[in-house]
């Protein structure tokens, strides 16, 4: 297909639609909104549904409701809305349904900001809901790879029967670019007989799924817990991503930069380059899980004298940098949140301070 | 050679979602600017929350365009406002009096706000395209919004503007096909095609054929924080 100039918003919803996706129950709010109006608009010319929940807490439960009966489903928001959704995302995983919500991030806390932030990394990474809930987490950096992650956000979560995110800034959202999409629309079957409460007829099966969180036995919750912990290794082992970035020189300093931040970090690492002063960078791509090996492997390259996590926060990723990196070169932070985006010339300054040993 | 672009009066730029409106108006206020023209613009996108005219605030200030925007402590709010100044503007037009307004039907709802300061005046409304945006690729998706702006602005467009791009993809090939796609619709929408836009990089290309109608070159100004806007050089 010829490429199209989408905004990354209109891009989510129709990727959506071409993963088989045909059920979207969302509730307005800046700056994700532009899918919910582009959706309420194509899903009819596809058959499917939009419909507008009176509030983020009674789209999450919609979203439950869906999954639970078989469907392909879900949602997008901004932070406030995701967690005011956070409570039925904790059901989900309970209850070992598939779901796929997608955060485009804006600043707080609270009602914060409209402006891009990356403010919801421990949200989306380690509190996203009550009990040992955790998400499979897909951070894009480009209108085109939030195409891919959305295109990828459902058969990955039906693979785990576990909720997926896909964690976008501002920008991500409302930037516009050039994007494909792939011509057929994706219709492979789920492989919902494992946990829909319906099609019994179907399936032949006299054995009912029951779609529960709720076990008060305590043997069968711990059962229940270490299934959900076996699917975070399985994922740890099978479905981290990450790119790297002008590693192959002999670095000084490495940053670690995810989303749109890290296109700011790409602009800094090739202007000092053309000063003569070399860079590296990983971008995680997975959040949940976090590219541990990438990031301590680059990190203990002999030229490597420290390591900075640069984000739109006050300081959320760098923990799991300094947990990937172990002590073995000093780890830094630097960032703004609020809508301010560090400039290439301020990660620029921040380099050359942290390689003269300044924090 | 391509014809000349003349433009004075009250314009208004409409058109769908995306199709480019902030882009042209803030390099039409530069070009007709460094022609003499006294130019001053108005913001009155109030659907979008990024990437307005005022984000090219600076760049315009410095070239001593006038930008009538809602009040600072509002800037970075996704509110609505119309700030009186636009009313006022419009009743005393200078030169080129240029409105950036917002995309889609809902977007030019504002415009009906406006009807009584514009009465009796010599206004345009043009219509930006863009066939690479969804929903405006046919003629018939451009006519579809053209009726759609025009019955919630109360207020018929008066020209088309074709901004045929891919931004960065956009090549001399997507320009030429643009042109013509854009002749189509303003055929169609029995209006004239005001003039096409051309990356600054792309306007050799073009001379090999004659257009009809007039070319504005774009330098981008609208970037994400990664990349540095055009600088604006001499007029062309």
């Amino acid at each position: 297909m010829a490429k199209v100039l989408m905004k990354g918003n209109e891009a989510i919803g129709e990727a959506a639609i071409r993963a088989g996706c045909l059920n979207y129950f969302a509730y307005p709010i800046t700056p994700q909104s532009e899918v919910a109006e582009y959706l309420v608009r194509r899903m009819p010319e596809v058959g499917g549904v939009f419909l507008q929940g009176e509030s983020e807490v009674a789209v999450g439960y919609m979203l439950f409701g869906a999954a639970g009966a078989g469907a392909r489903v879900f949602t997008t928001s901004s932070s406030p809305g995701i967690s005011l959704m956070s409570e039925a995302i904790s059901y989900i995983c309970g209850a070992q349904c598939p779901a796929v919500f997608v955060n485009i991030m804006r600043g707080g806390p609270g009602l914060g900001g409209i402006l891009p932030s990356q403010g919801d990394y421990f949200q989306a990474t380690k509190g996203i809901g009550h009990g040992d809930c955790r998400l499979l987490v897909m951070a894009p950096a480009s209108v085109q790879e939030a195409v891919e992650m959305v295109m990828m956000a459902f058969p990955l979560a039906e693979k785990y029967r576990n909720p997926v995110m896909v964690l976008g800034d501002g920008l991500i959202g409302q930037m516009m670019e050039p994007v494909a999409f792939p011509d057929h629309l994706k219709t492979e079957p789920s492989n919902k007989d494992a946990w829909s409460s319906n099609g019994m007829d179907h399936r032949g099966s006299q054995t009912r799924n029951l779609v529960r969180s709720l076990f008060l036995d305590p043997t069968v919750l711990n059962d229940n817990n270490l299934a959900l912990k076996a699917k975070y290794d399985r994922m740890r082992a099978e479905e981290v991503r990450s790119e790297a970035y002008n590693i192959d020189g002999d670095y000084q300093c490495l940053i670690v930069s995810y989303g749109t931040m890290s296109r700011v970090c790409r602009t800094a690492i090739d202007m000092l380059k053309a000063e003569g002063i070399e860079v590296g960078m990983i971008r995680p791509q997975t959040l949940f899980p976090f590219p541990e090996e990438a990031v301590g492997e680059a990190a203990s390259k002999a030229s490597c004298k420290h390591v900075v996590s640069i984000e739109m926060s006050m300081g959320q990723m760098v923990e799991d940098v300094a947990l990937s990196v172990l002590g073995r070169v000093p780890v830094s932070w630097y960032g703004k949140c609020g809508g301010e985006i560090p400039t290439p010339e301020e990660i620029i300054g921040v380099v050359k301070a942290r390689i003269a040993g300044k924090e | 050679m391509a014809l000349e672009l003349k433009l004075s009066g009250i314009v208004f730029l409409v058109g769908a979602y995306g199709s480019g409106k902030t882009e042209v108006a803030i390099n039409l206020a530069v070009y007709m600017n460094a022609k003499d023209v006294p130019v001053r613009v108005a913001d009155l996108d109030l659907v979008n929350p990024y990437f307005r005219t005022r984000e090219a605030r600076h760049v315009l200030g410095q070239l001593g365009i006038d930008l009538v925007l809602p009040p600072a402590q509002y800037m970075q709010a996704d509110l609505p406002i119309l700030t009186p100044a636009v009313s006022g503007m419009l009743r005393q037009p200078t030169g080129l009096t240029l409105l950036d307004v917002g995309g889609d039907d809902v977007g030019a709802t504002v415009l009906a706000a406006l009807a009584d300061a514009v009465k009796g005046q010599s206004v345009e409304v043009f219509q930006v395209i863009n066939p690479h945006r969804p929903y405006t690729e046919t003629i018939a998706g451009c006519l579809q919004i053209k009726a759609a702006i025009e019955a919630k602005a109360k207020m018929p467009i008066t020209g088309i503007v074709g901004n045929a791009n891919l931004m960065e993809d956009t090549t001399a090939e997507h320009l030429l096909a643009g042109h013509d796609f854009a002749l189509q619709v303003a055929e169609a929408a029995q209006v004239p095609l005001a003039f096409i836009t051309a990356p600054m990089g792309l306007l050799t290309q073009l001379d090999k054929r004659d257009m009809q109608c007039p070319i504005l070159p774009l330098r981008r100004q609208l970037v994400p924080p990664w990349k540095q806007p055009e600088t604006f050089g001499p007029a062309v």
